[in-house]
């Protein structure tokens, strides 16, 4: 597994680079042709200069968001309405998308699609890094459990995610909810690992070790020391999390193991339409274009926030 | 030499530098037109076509082993193995003499023991096999080419039972083989049909391969199905199985594959328009599908609300989901029996024709006393014939102000909870979706699902004295005409009852490669008389 | 040193433990019903059932896993409940062609990504850099099954470049087994290059920061030399280990590609045993799968010290 010394690298993305370069070295010798320098803005404007990802990534979330929220009152129709005898009509006046093959409006099946994938990304990624952020803590601070809880984190860990899911949901019949606790189940172990490590280092501390000489209560110093420092890594990651539970939704759709039909989720429009992808590529390609700019988005969210909050945790993530 | 080949001498030119002499594939360009590559409708998971009763083992079985009969595509039985045939005048014995030299493809002779073995094992799995077995007084081998089967009753249906496409097929196989439970898989693979079965290439879920056996006694004259000299004109047939129709379709059109036995409608379109590939029906018998409600509980224990689905039910929904656009592909199905065939008939199917009544199915539905309670329905959904019946049938209950609890799950899973009779609320179920292969639906002899035993029926459990009366009377009919009487008087019956809900009759295509002679519209693809070249 | 390798080592078989309880169990849970689909449309419940105990699926759960895991650690993992064969054959069929494609993925992606990150540090700021970035972040984002349906149509239905389909063995010949992976490696690896790019990328910055690379140019070494020789050396560490951290990715990945491009690779096996429900083939992949990420990443471990000689435990 992932040695002590690089901790937790997980799923996510590897890091990006900070917008400049340390203060130190631009103030001493210039090196033009490795690190050009950047200038500094001041501002709202100079906020969205100095952090175009957190900007373009929330935006683009935000627009996904409210197209979610929204779906019923942008001109679409009931996503689960059939209609065979008007199947697999190309993109018109009259269906902005298309329709399937069943007949229905592929434009009002894409934007309730937001919905679930929206859910199960979201869900996933809170889910996950409160029990993740729960394990680690115990983990953490209770040495007796830590070795039984961190081999089964990394047990789960050495299945791949895909695979953890494709079976939990075998057990199961297929449903938003099932698919939710599937995949977060396949993402705890990355977030208590991440949590654990956080502890591990935080507990050396001189002013823990203070806090505890004197007395202070557990909870206290969890809530007080431990937590707040805890929050930048697992907000960083539930939003790679978030990312990566949207795409496995849709692999999970892709090989028949998803949310069902009924409920329409850009993984199963896409699962559906596969087979045409040569006749009626419009099936497959509305979806795709949504799921892969909602995931960017929420990705290129989660390298500004990496980016503000804490540069050096680019290594550790 | 298309472009990819001509992109491919280039770079092994640069590229055989470092191989060892390695390149070209394997087999030279006059073996590749030796071998035939075929994409099944399914994957080959097990290869005993007595225990596993699904149709893609049976097809690749038809190859493997041989039959005593065989149908013709008139359905008439005909000789394959056996020389000659006596039955005493009330049909009770009957007595059978092999054609000689006939070899299995470990050389050894087939003897009347194997066949002997082969029907006990095979008796105990067929619908038509468990009733002779029933009245069977014995079967034992005269001698090494006669057998003989002695009933306490008549059974005149004796040459179909043992010629018919229906799974599973009577085939012939070493006894030693044969002794296996019927309830467990057999572990070696041979037969003494036209091909062998290359056990060492079989890739399960991937790739099955067949090899010529020069051993096959042809027998003589000409024939169709599964009749006839079944002469193999390939040395070898590959099976190669592919999930995704998208990438058959790519496969057949870039000439990777050579046959592909059933394209969606959808991409035949594109298929037609490429000059190198042929599209046809592949099965003029077709398929009939099938809405099954459960008769033990509410609300479909009740006739009225049976029949209120009847009155509701668009069969050309059903049935343009399924196959798209292309009208020559369905037809609407106001009965249970296949078109096309002599005892075809619309007898008592009014209900299912003309223009849908929702508002009276609505009221017919309140008679029965339902009242909202969810109604389970079980819909695979990597069957795309069962997702596609399971996605219509939702849409109509909703639009009955049905309460739908849609279980979308897969087919193993439908086959399990389909055997369960418990209330739907504890793990059972009130509707589920199939589909019957035409070929199985042309009489009542292997058609367990228009059966009305009530609980020794097929899933769903229908009851229903008039269609079993009606079928008894067949089974009695001395001709044809009398045949036909009685089916009117099943189909009436099983209509009224509704031991099932047919949701039309709807044809697939097959596709091949233009350089691909000799294929056959029938019941399952026929790979003797297929060439290529 | 060799206590570290020992204790590194030993600390896998707890791991590997709790993986196979956790198949195990997982599977026993399982509703569903192998015998059911087994036994065919006209089987009668009795039927069933007697397929059922002629499998030995109604014995009680610790007897089946202490039988299970005493015959894994003989090397038997019992017979598929669908095809009869040995679940070791149906995995040695098929661990080539997964094998096969899981190899090049990787090589592809290490010699693309790597001069990508290391191209995009070295220009960071300007447009490449940002290019380089955003053709990473896409390669997370696109789903995998996406990109191999459109690769497939544009190289091999359109410009027929490629086949569409299918797996050849290596033994018949080098360019026909990588035409047949390329398509499927690129579609994969496009996660894959996207993090290795981005952490090289990143590692890379760091490390130019550092004031050792400053003494080295003092010491007049060239620009290229300064950044390939002592840089990359020094960032080889989290590249390695996102390596192989990645391998799960390929791995899953690979069940969809497999699936696109009708690669008979373990992938298919796995997602066909699961949807059927066939147990033995399902337990025997899955331990199969955990113990390749669980060696790999062992393997790395120990080769840090190779890297890094700061690491010591």
């Amino acid at each position: 597994m992932a040695s002590a010394h690089t901790a937790p690298l997980g799923l996510a993305p590897g890091a990006a680079a900070p917008s400049g370069p340390p203060q130190e070295v631009a103030a001493a010798a210039p090196m033009p042709d490795v690190l050009p320098a950047v200038k500094p803005r001041k501002g709202f404007v100079g906020f969205i200069r100095r952090h175009p990802t957190i900007a373009i990534g929330g935006f683009l979330l935000l627009v996904m968001l409210l197209i979610a929220v929204f779906a019923p009152y942008l001109g679409t129709v009931d996503p689960t309405a059939l209609a065979p005898a008007r199947r697999t009509r190309e993109p018109s006046a009259e269906y902005w998308f298309g329709t399937d093959m069943l007949g229905r409006d592929v434009y009002s099946r894409v934007l309730y699609g937001a919905r679930v994938s929206l859910i199960v990304g979201f869900a996933v990624a809170l889910l996950s890094s409160v029990v993740g952020l729960a394990i680690g803590l115990v983990s953490g601070f209770v040495r007796v459990l830590d070795g039984i809880v961190m081999r089964i984190m990394d047990g789960l860990m050495s299945i791949p995610p895909i695979l953890l899911a494709i079976a939990l949901m075998a057990l199961t019949r297929g449903s938003v909810r099932n698919v939710v606790i599937a995949i977060t189940i396949a993402e705890i172990p990355r977030v208590s690992r991440l949590v654990r490590g956080v502890v591990l280092s935080l507990r050396e501390q001189p002013y823990v070790e203070a806090a505890v000489a004197s007395g202070t209560r557990m909870p206290v110093i969890i809530l007080r020391h431990i937590l707040p420092n805890t929050l930048a890594p697992i907000t960083v990651q539930a939003t790679y999390i978030c990312a990566s539970a949207m795409i496995i939704e849709a692999i999970l759709s892709f090989i028949g193991a998803g949310t069902p039909p009924i409920i329409p989720s850009w993984g199963n429009i896409m699962a559906e339409g596969r087979a045409l992808w040569q006749v009626k590529p419009y099936i497959v390609f509305f979806p795709a274009v949504f799921l892969s700019v909602t995931v960017l988005a929420v990705n290129l969210l989660g390298d500004g926030l990496r980016d503000a909050l804490d540069p050096r945790m680019a290594k550790r993530l | 030499m298309n472009r990819r080949d001509l992109l491919k001498a280039t770079l092994a030119a640069g590229a055989l530098a470092g191989t060892h002499g390695l390149s070209a594939p394997a087999l030279a360009q006059g073996a590749a037109a030796r071998t035939l590559r075929f994409v099944p409708q399914a994957n080959l998971a097990n290869f005993d076509p007595i225990w596993g009763t699904q149709y893609v083992v049976r097809n690749a079985s038809a190859m493997v082993w041989d039959t005593l009969y065989g149908v013709d595509d008139q359905l008439v039985p005909q000789r394959q193995m056996v020389e000659a045939e006596e039955h005493s005048p009330d049909f009770k014995v009957w007595t059978f003499r092999l054609r000689p030299g006939l070899k299995f493809h470990d050389g050894e002779p087939v003897l009347a023991k194997d066949v002997v073995a082969s029907l006990a094992r095979w008796s105990v799995r067929d619908p038509m096999g468990q009733m002779i077995r029933a009245i069977q007084q014995e079967l034992v081998a005269v001698d090494d080419r006669t057998l003989r089967w002695t009933l306490r009753e008549g059974f005149p249906k004796m040459l179909w039972a043992l010629g018919k496409t229906n799974t599973p097929i009577a085939f012939i196989m070493p006894e030693r083989i044969a002794k296996t439970d019927p309830f467990q898989q057999i572990g070696e693979y041979i037969g003494s049909g036209p091909m062998r079965f290359v056990r060492d290439e079989w890739v399960p879920g991937a790739k099955a391969v067949f090899q010529r056996f020069d051993g096959y006694v042809s027998r003589e004259g000409t024939g169709s199905w599964l009749a006839g000299p079944k002469r193999i004109m390939v040395d070898r047939v590959e099976w190669t199985v592919m999930p995704d129709p998208a990438t058959a379709s790519a496969a057949l059109q870039n000439g990777e594959v050579d046959w592909w036995e059933n394209p969606i409608s959808d991409l035949v379109p594109v298929l037609r328009r490429n000059r190198n590939i042929m599209v046809d029906i592949a099965d003029p018998l077709g398929n009939i599908g099938s809405f099954r409600m459960n008769h033990l509980h509410p609300p479909f224990n009740n006739v009225k609300a049976r029949r209120a689905i009847l009155m509701a039910m668009s069969q050309e929904d059903y049935m343009r989901a399924l196959v798209g656009d292309d009208d020559k592909l369905w037809k609407p199905l106001p009965g249970f029996f296949t078109p096309g065939t002599p005892l075809y008939t619309e007898e008592g199917g009014d209900i299912l024709k003309g223009p849908r009544d929702l508002d009276a199915a609505k009221k017919l539905l309140a008679e029965s006393g339902y009242a909202g309670e969810p109604v389970t329905c079980l819909v695979a959904q990597d069957q795309p014939i069962t997702k596609a019946q399971g996605d219509v049938t939702a849409d109509l209950l909703k639009r009955l102000d049905m309460n739908v609890d849609f279980v979308a799950t897969d087919w193993g899973t439908v086959g399990q909870r389909r055997a369960m009779k418990n209330p739907p609320g504890q793990g059972g179920w009130q509707v589920f979706h199939t589909w019957h292969a035409g070929a199985d639906c042309v009489n009542p002899a292997s058609y367990n699902a228009v059966r009305g035993t009530g609980d020794n029926a097929w899933f769903g459990w229908p009851k229903s004295e008039a269609t079993e009366a009606a079928i008894a009377r067949w089974f009695a009919a001395p001709d044809l005409e009398a045949e036909k009487l009685a089916i009117a008087q099943v189909n009436r019956a099983a209509m009224e009852d509704v031991v099932y809900a047919p949701t039309g009759f709807f044809l697939t295509y097959q596709g091949w490669r233009r350089n691909v002679s000799g294929i056959q519209k029938g019941p399952l693809p026929f790979f003797w008389g297929v060439s290529k070249g | 040193m060799l206590s570290y390798i020992v204790r590194r080592v030993l600390a896998t078989i707890p791991v590997m433990a709790v993986v196979a309880l956790f198949v195990f169990s997982l599977l026993y849970i399982a509703p569903g019903d192998p015998a059911a689909v087994i036994a065919g449309d006209q089987a009668t419940p009795e039927d069933v059932e007697r397929i059922r105990a002629s499998l030995g699926l109604d014995r009680p759960f610790l007897i089946r896993f202490g039988e299970w895991a005493f015959r894994i650690l003989q090397g038997d993992m019992g017979n598929s409940i669908f095809t009869n064969l040995p679940v070791t054959t149906m995995i040695a069929q098929r661990i080539e062609p997964t094998l096969s494609l899981m190899a090049l993925t990787l090589l592809l992606a290490i010699f693309i990504a790597v001069p990508m990150g290391v191209v995009a540090a070295w220009k960071q700021g300007t447009i490449i850099d940002r290019a380089v970035m955003v053709f990473a972040v896409l390669g997370f984002s696109v789903p995998v099954f996406v990109v191999g349906y459109l690769l497939a149509y544009v190289f091999a239905l359109e410009l027929d470049w490629l086949p569409v389909q299918g797996y050849t063995s290596f033994s018949e010949g080098l360019w026909p087994w990588l035409e047949n992976l390329i398509l499927p490696a690129i579609a994969l690896g496009g996660v894959y290059i996207a993090l290795i790019a981005r952490i090289t990328r990143a590692t890379m910055l760091e490390v130019l920061s550092q004031d050792y690379i400053r003494t080295a140019r003092a010491k007049g070494v060239g620009q290229r030399g300064i950044l390939f020789l002592h840089a990359l050396k020094n960032a080889a560490v989290p590249i390695v280990t996102v390596i192989g951290i990645g391998i799960a990715l390929l791995i899953g990945g690979a069940v969809v590609t497999e699936s696109v491009f009708a690669i008979p690779g373990l992938g298919r096996l796995t997602v066909d045993a699961i949807l059927r429900r066939d147990y033995p083939v399902i337990q025997g992949v899955v331990l199969l799968f955990s113990f390749i990420y669980v060696l790999v990443n062992l393997a790395i471990d120990l080769a840090y010290t190779l890297f890094d000689p700061r690491i010591r435990y």
